[in-house]
């Protein structure tokens, strides 16, 4: 019993991992359909970021996290401006977004292992405390990745819902042709949510960093993980993308709760197919298509 | 120099992979991203067989391949259901599993640590385990998938296959058996990949899970892309081009440190740049499919002349019964009977959402009914797929269209012809002639449905550079292309101007008078009055009323409920 | 810019490699040697990919050994020029792609290899082609016999494990939980040590596994707490061993852990929570002792500005045993230059000097047998324990 309580902390801590690395990624995805791979070494370099200034730098960690948010917008704002929108301009499908993309991601990947070192990195002095409750053993750090899924996703819906250019975001998600003819820049939205969505990706990739340290490959894993959970959690939907983190953090965990981990790395893929094959729309995508 | 054509023999397994790769998400639109699982299958089954059951060339390519193509057919299945963003995760998530499952099944495929020692292939006694030796396999190989590629896209078959990726209901529409395409164009993509496996297996003699990630499916995937979709000679180019690149900057010296990631940022600039500057691939698909010489030096039929064969007129032909479809508790169609007679034209007029479309659907097998029964001169059809219900003689058109869009406009007439023997894949590969034979005929043909359309002289157009007039007119032509007896026409004159109405109106009185059974739906009551014999005034999922045009239009209750 | 370009930096070694190198067979009386004008050697490594931090440290080593013998002269007054190919983190179509370039372009007779699936996958090309293998890297059970001319100057991952057992039996301790790499280093040491400890009475209590560098373990170790070993086992290599440790300490468990793999990124990462970790490994400290370890420790200092990772030295090591084969082949006079001469040379003598100190024999099998010594953890640093016999 212990240890499924154990497994189910740890999947609610990795699924709120997930949650936000789905929820950036899906709000780009979702408005601009563009499936920007390179989220993922956007969101490697945020870590990297943050550690340079919380490390060397011995910035305070929230201001390392506010850098770390700001170089990782500026890249999802340049990606969209000089690569991903000139390809759409030319009429390239999205297929060919996606392939510019990889090639984003190569490039990115490898600068990071150039400019930063092909070792891992750790904020040196940091310690987070370890707690329990009863058998569940939970850190600090755990306590903040989900205390930010708790208090970045309701922020989010609030701005998509109540403010105008989150309105717009919204509009556009829905149907982008539709957006253009109400008169919505969908070019400025776009930058708009290349903007938001890899900023709120370097709120894990600093988490991350001060739980496990930082390495050039991390974010392969990172974009993959957060496709998938937008998928299963139903594209489109802000709720879909956390319900679809933490539905994966939860499969990871509880799944191996009887089954050999040597499968820790497909099982979330299993859940994922019957997820598409019976239901398609995603959990939560019942409502748009 | 080894080296070269060691280079060259990597050249040709990934042409092989981004031809056949290119058959599926190029001619056939199926973005599934599993090909390097397909490729580990037939490396695997080789290596299996040829370690472990000590078989040699060619049972185990020959079973690499047929083992590969079942899988590949499996993988299809799921395809028929979802398509779009959704294969694409589907496809993904079966790669990682697959790759999973042979890293996992230790006693059969050795686990993480892979199956060394294949024996290389042998030619007269001459093991070919240099690659100065391999090469001309390698190459005959390459050449021999290249050819099979080129047979099957360039033939009715792969004309069929760019038919459903341009637009699945369009092609199924013209009667095209969707599921058998998919599971043909999968099997053999998956085959074709599993003849590079089985290379790579006899030619590295070691077969590793790291050698068929999702990153080398990715790498395949840039190749196609790169070359450009939809044209072999560009996956063959890509191949070259993203193998061959990476060796060559191996000659740019730089620090040992950082020399293989700088050698990765400028292979991923490359390939940034070309994609920025030119998305379409370095070479584009060929818009008309090869049949764009054929066309000059035809005799066409003028004014459909021995198009159109007599049907006797006055004959009950499609009749639905009591028909009945609800969606999520709203009933579109309810308890809807309808009957038509060949030589007549029904108007099928209603409000919005009084369930018309539906009820198209219904009657020609895009939707199942809940309850009624819907047949063909007395037979039943319900049941059949949507496909058999063309084939048995009742075709319909969509209000949007559908066109094959980046097709020529014969191709779009010509796709759309029934019983083309080059539509079995069979037929394709071992009676050519007999397929080239029909294929002649059918251009005439073709060109004679664009004749009675006016639109022979746009032949060799793409479908979408036509005007919005001359696209409804190539829907009418694909529908007669399709040699139905009952016509469904979906809106097929909303939003003309008065000049192309006086061109279209006479074609279907045409049909008409040749016994063709046509039934339209239509919102301008001035078309109706002039075209239609009978009219069937539809609301709420049922027919209201049955009359001639003129009895139905003076009815002071329709009228409200036409215009509330 | 966080790493010295110290590769840049010529240095100048002291003249003690030179008294460790000096002497190899005596010469009879041969025909003429026929020499080359440069040796080339090659290298397959982790250059790039998600395990490059391996190539980096295995290349400093090479550059350094190279740039020290070509310093005093070369060998025999020839020079050795190096070739670093990339495996991608241990790609075979990748280790074979650069391996035909070696050969080919780069013209070279002896190749430093890592990774297991790159070098199952040459060693075909090296028996064909007469290429002299060696590989300091990890060794698995696969990778013995792969090819004649394959040597590995690292003790196998699966003796490193059996010493570790035979440790934990001699505490009294029954229950081990085991948490290994899913590659073939992880699994061959399960597949050795499993027997092994049941044979010496011991049971097993949870065998998990994890992908190298996987994000998330925290199942693993929740299984393993549950299971309620004595002690927990790491089948893990660098830096996965550190995000263990961390792990296991976060979780609350207070078990002993052992392990066959310490680094400085180990350390890095797992921080504060590695005290305590005891781990067996070929035994690399430079010392007083062994002039030699601590001329090269001291280089390394210098040009790369960390210390040396016993990585760094296994390959540093690598080019010093091809350099003194090249040597003992010379001597035999005649057309020498020949992957399989330095081979037969080896086999004809297969002792040679170790960085580690002493010299390292090289068994039939071709796995180098190293001195293995015991360490603990304290204070983030690594302090020696004892030399450990494996049975």
């Amino acid at each position: 019993m212990s240890l499924f309580l154990q497994l189910f902390v740890n999947g609610l801590i990795g699924g709120a991992h997930y949650a936000l690395l789905a929820v950036g990624f899906g709000l780009i995805f979702a408005t601009t359909r563009i499936v920007h791979f390179a989220y993922g070494p956007i969101y490697t370099i945020a870590a990297y970021v943050a550690w340079v200034t919380a490390g060397p730098l011995h910035w305070p960690l929230p201001l390392a996290m506010l850098a770390a948010a700001m170089v990782a917008a500026l890249l999802g704002v340049f990606s969209y401006q000089f690569l991903y929108r000139p390809i759409e301009e030319r009429q390239g499908s999205t297929l060919v977004v996606l392939i510019a993309s990889l090639g984003l991601f190569i490039v990115l990947e490898n600068l990071t292992g150039i400019v930063f070192g092909t070792g891992g990195q750790t904020v040196a002095g940091f310690e987070g405390g370890i707690h329990f409750i009863g058998p569940v053993f939970f850190t600090t750090v755990n306590v903040w990745q989900i205390v930010s899924v708790l208090i970045l996703v309701p922020v989010l819906a609030v701005f998509l819902r109540r403010a105008r250019p989150g309105k717009a975001i919204l509009a556009m998600t829905d149907n982008a042709e539709m957006a253009r003819i109400v008169g919505i820049d969908t070019v400025k939205v776009s930058m708009l949510v290349f903007a938001l969505g890899s900023a709120i990706s370097a709120v894990p990739a600093t988490l991350i960093l001060l739980r496990d340290g930082a390495n050039p490959s991390m974010g392969f894993l990172a974009v993959f993980i957060a496709f998938v959970a937008v998928v299963v959690g139903g594209i489109g939907s802000l709720r879909g993308a956390v319900a679809g983190g933490f539905a994966l953090g939860m499969i990871e965990s509880l799944g191996l709760w009887q089954i050999p981990t040597e499968w820790q790395n497909s099982i979330s893929f299993v859940v994922l197919f019957l997820v598409v094959l019976l239901r398609p729309q995603g959990l939560f995508g019942a409502a748009r298509r | 120099m080894d080296y070269v054509l060691h280079i060259l023999v990597m050249v040709c397994l990934y042409s092989i992979l981004a031809t056949s790769f290119n058959l599926l998400i190029g001619f056939a639109g199926l973005f599934a991203l599993s090909q390097a699982a397909f490729y580990a299958f037939g490396a695997y089954a080789t290596a299996i067989l040829s370690v472990k059951l000590g078989l040699a060339f060619p049972l185990p390519l020959t079973a690499a391949i047929l083992f590969t193509a079942a899988v590949g057919i499996l993988v299809a299945l799921p395809a028929i259901r979802i398509s779009g963003d959704y294969l694409v995760i589907v496809t993904l998530a079966l790669q990682v599993i697959a790759l999973a499952v042979i890293v996992n099944w230790h006693g059969l495929t050795g686990g993480p640590d892979g199956i060394r020692g294949v024996a290389p292939l042998h030619f007269l006694g001459l093991p070919l385990d240099t690659p100065r030796r391999f090469l001309p396999v390698a190459a005959l190989a390459a050449a021999a998938g290249f050819l099979i590629a080129w047979r099957l896209a360039h033939s009715p078959f792969g004309r069929a296959l760019r038919a459903m990726r341009e637009n699945e209901a369009g092609a199924e529409a013209v009667g095209k058996n969707l599921l058998y395409m998919k599971v043909v164009v999968f099997a053999f993509s998956a085959g074709l990949a599993a003849v590079a496996g089985s290379l790579y297996a006899h030619y590295f003699t070691y077969v590793g899970a790291d050698g068929f990630t999702i990153e080398q499916t990715i790498y395949i995937l840039a190749m196609v892309i790169l070359g450009g979709t939809g044209n072999l000679w560009g996956s063959v180019a890509g191949a070259a081009i993203l193998v061959v690149l990476p060796d060559a900057l191996q000659f740019i010296h730089l620090p040992v440190e950082i020399a293989d990631k700088s050698r990765l940022v400028i292979y991923g600039v490359l390939l940034m740049a070309v994609l920025r500057f030119r998305p379409q691939g370095l070479l584009a698909a060929a818009a008309a499919g090869g049949t764009r010489g054929a066309l000059t030096p035809l005799a066409v039929t003028q004014g459909g002349a021995g198009l159109l064969d007599p049907i006797a007129p006055g004959e009950a032909t499609l009749s639905g019964a009591k028909l009945a479809r609800a969606f999520g508790g709203i009933r579109a169609v309810a308890d809807l009977s309808i009957a038509l007679t060949s030589g007549r034209i029904t108007g099928l007029i209603g409000p919005n959402g009084a369930g018309k479309t539906t009820a198209f659907n219904l009657l020609t097998g895009f939707l199942a009914p809940d309850e009624g029964e819907v047949t063909l001169r007395g037979r039943p059809i319900n049941g059949l797929k949507a496909h058999r219900i063309v084939g048995a003689g009742v075709a319909r058109s969509f209000q949007d269209l559908r066109l094959f869009a980046r097709m020529s406009v014969l191709e779009n007439v010509l796709v759309a012809l029934p019983r083309q023997s080059g539509d079995r894949i069979g037929q394709v590969f071992f009676r050519p002639f007999r397929v080239a034979r029909e294929e002649r005929a059918n251009i005439a043909r073709a060109m004679s449905v664009l004749a009675f359309v006016h639109l022979d002289g746009k032949a060799g157009e793409t479908a979408d550079s036509l005007s919005y007039a001359e696209e409804k007119l190539l829907s009418i032509a694909r529908l007669l292309a399709t040699g139905a007896e009952v016509l469904l026409f979906d809106e097929p004159l909303s939003g003309l101007d008065p000049t192309t109405l006086t061109e279209i109106l006479p074609i279907l009185r045409e049909l008409a008078r040749s016994g063709r059974t046509v039934c339209i739906i239509e919102h301008n009551l001035d078309v109706i009055k002039e075209l239609c014999d009978e009219v069937c005034f539809l609301d709420e999922g049922r027919i209201l009323a049955i009359g001639t045009p003129e009895r139905l239009m003076t009815d002071p209750e329709l009228a409200t409920r036409y215009f509330k | 810019m966080v790493k010295k370009s110290g590769w840049l930096v010529k240095f100048l070694a002291a003249g003690l490699a030179a008294a460790t190198l000096g002497l190899g067979l005596t010469a009879q009386a041969a025909e003429k040697p026929q020499d080359p004008k440069v040796f080339n050697i090659g290298a397959i490594l982790a250059m790039s990919g998600k395990a490059n931090w391996y190539g980096t440290v295995m290349s400093q080593g090479i550059l350094q050994a190279v740039d020290e013998i070509n310093a005093k002269g070369g060998v025999d007054g020839i020079k050795l020029k190096v070739s670093i190919g990339d495996n991608k983190s241990g790609s075979a179509q990748a280790g074979v792609d650069a391996m035909n370039r070696l050969i080919d372009i780069d013209h070279v007779q002896a190749v430093l290899t890592s990774f297991s699936p790159p070098t199952l996958a040459i060693a075909p090309i090296a028996d064909q082609k007469k290429i002299f293998l060696i590989n300091g890297g990890g060794v698995s059970q696969a990778l013995i016999g792969a090819s004649k001319y394959l040597f590995h100057n690292r003790s196998l991952a699966s003796d490193l494990g059996r010493a570790a057992a035979a440790y934990a039996q001699a505490q009294g301790w029954k229950k081990m939980a085991m948490l290994s790499w899913n590659t073939d280093a992880g699994e061959s040491v399960v597949n050795v040590v499993k027997p092994y400890w049941e044979k010496l009475g011991g049971t097993i209590t949870a065998s998990e596994t994890m992908a190298v560098g996987a994000a998330n373990i925290d199942t693993q170790i929740a299984k393993i707490k549950a299971s309620n070993p004595d002690f927990v086992a790491l089948w893990l290599f660098s830096p996965d061993p550190g995000l263990a440790m961390k792990r296991i300490r976060e979780l609350g468990m207070k078990q002993p852990v052992l392990g066959i793999e310490y680094t400085a990124d180990i350390q890095k990462i797992g921080g504060s929570y590695m005290e305590g970790y005891r781990y067996f490994s070929d035994y690399f400290t430079p010392s007083a002792a062994n002039p030699w370890s601590e001329a090269f420790y001291n280089g390394y200092m210098k040009r790369y500005g960390v210390a040396p990772e016993f990585y760094a030295a296994n390959y540093y090591e690598g080019v010093y045993v091809i350099a003194d084969l090249i040597r003992r082949a010379r001597a035999q006079g005649g057309d020498y230059w020949h992957g399989d001469k330095l081979a037969a040379a080896l086999r004809a003598n297969p002792a040679v000097d170790s960085v580690y100190g002493g010299k390292m024999v090289f068994q039939a099998n071709g796995v180098a047998k190293k001195r293995v010594a015991m360490f603990v953890v304290e204070n983030g640093k690594q302090k020696f324990i004892k030399y450990v016999d494996i049975k």
